[in-house]
């Protein structure tokens, strides 16, 4: 019988052959000091690759996905804020609309401009600034369904997309705060 | 159906609970993080791959289907992960293949070698060696001895997660073997 190839030795040490086959390797590697010794080598081998070295993961991994996934968990808290919110903005927007008409809320502030508390009337005065153009824009719109296809939009419209954009605002802050910062790397 | 002590951990960690989902990442943290780093061969990036991969088993968790071994589909991802990373970076070279460095190896093998000055050495020092060489064989060997021998899959298992042929994937690790032996032999390191 000529020498084993590795492959029969390695299907030999599996216990994968016929029990013939593997008797008549079983003789050979009696007779053969070539084939015990690369025999053994794989003995050798097999135990090595059985018993890994391996190396302590570093504990700051378990730490960091901690922190990572369960601060991006949305929790009842937080979706009940995320609609406080939209709340809030929506009354203020209303708030501010009709105050806009008679324009007292902004005589007020220019008589307080002094005071300390003049931030919330710049933020406030921002508010209807932007609310003044989206309604210039509303009104130009109506105006141009009106002569185009001679209807009225009307105010019940234009209130609903003040509230889709209120919520559309509130959820992109929301956004920017807390999923951000859930997402950080570390 | 019965759950095994993974699929129980499995059902706590998506009826919220934190402290499950924490030990089944202590669980599987040694193997998946030795598999990386032996195939990244870079500390940092196994770091960052094996958080990315607790954190997308964390976001796909409810995907996950009962009747399969968790072990298995976790493994696939994992393997999937790194190696999208190492296709995507490929500056990895096997260093088996240059002759070059087969030279600069054997002078590290005569460092090895214990103070006794003989390269008899203790079992322990061939385990060390037999590692070290499994991480300079080419990758398409060395990930699957990585399977076999560091996270302890069966064939069919590995089958499942590389994609290949249960007869490809013993022939492989058989070729991978024969490599590591020859390997071994030419720098005299075996007992
Ligand atoms: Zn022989």
């Amino acid at each position: 019988m000529e020498c084993l190839r590795d492959e029969k030795i390695q299907h030999y040490l599996e216990k994968s052959l016929s029990s013939v086959e593997a008797s008549r390797i079983r003789d050979h590697l009696i007779v053969c000091k070539k084939c015990q010794l690369k025999y053994q080598q794989y003995v050798q081998m097999e135990n090595g690759l059985a018993d890994p070295v391996y190396t302590e993961p570093p504990a700051q991994i378990v730490k960091n996905v901690m922190k990572r996934i369960y601060v991006k968990l949305p929790t009842y808290s937080s979706i009940f804020a995320l609609i406080a919110a939209s709340m809030v903005l929506l009354v203020s927007w209303i708030y501010i609309y009709f105050d806009f008409s008679n324009n007292s809320l902004i005589q007020a502030l220019k008589l307080t401009s002094n005071s300390t508390y003049n931030w919330i009337g710049q933020v406030i005065k921002i508010i209807s600034n932007i609310f003044s153009s989206v309604y210039a824009i509303f009104k130009s719109i109506n105006k141009f369904f009106e002569i185009i296809f001679n209807v009225n939009i009307g105010i019940e419209i234009f209130g609903f997309s003040v509230l889709i954009l209120s919520m559309i605002l509130v959820y992109a802050i929301y956004l920017l705060l807390v999923k951000r910062s859930g997402k950080q790397k570390i | 159906m019965l759950l095994d002590d993974d699929q129980v951990l499995i059902e706590k960690i998506l009826d919220g609970s934190k402290l499950s989902f924490e030990e089944l990442m202590k669980k599987y943290n040694k193997k998946i993080y030795n598999f990386v780093i032996r195939m990244v061969r870079n500390d940092e990036v196994a770091i960052e791959l094996t958080q990315d991969f607790f954190i997308k088993i964390f976001s796909v968790l409810h995907k996950y289907n009962f009747q399969y071994k968790f072990s298995t589909w976790a493994y696939r991802i994992c393997y999937n992960l790194v190696i999208d990373h190492i296709r995507k970076n490929q500056v990895y070279v096997d260093s088996l293949n240059g002759d070059n460095i087969s030279q600069k190896r054997l002078v590290e093998s005569k460092n090895f070698i214990s103070e006794d000055g003989f390269d008899n050495l203790e079992k322990d020092e061939v385990k060390t060696y037999l590692w070290k060489t499994v991480d300079q064989i080419p990758m398409k060997y060395r990930e699957l001895i990585l399977m076999r021998y560091l996270q302890e899959l069966k064939y069919d298992e590995i089958a499942e997660i590389s994609g290949l042929p249960v007869g490809t994937v013993k022939n492989r690790i058989f070729k991978a073997k024969e490599l590591l032996r020859k390997e071994i032999e030419k720098d005299g390191m075996f007992a």
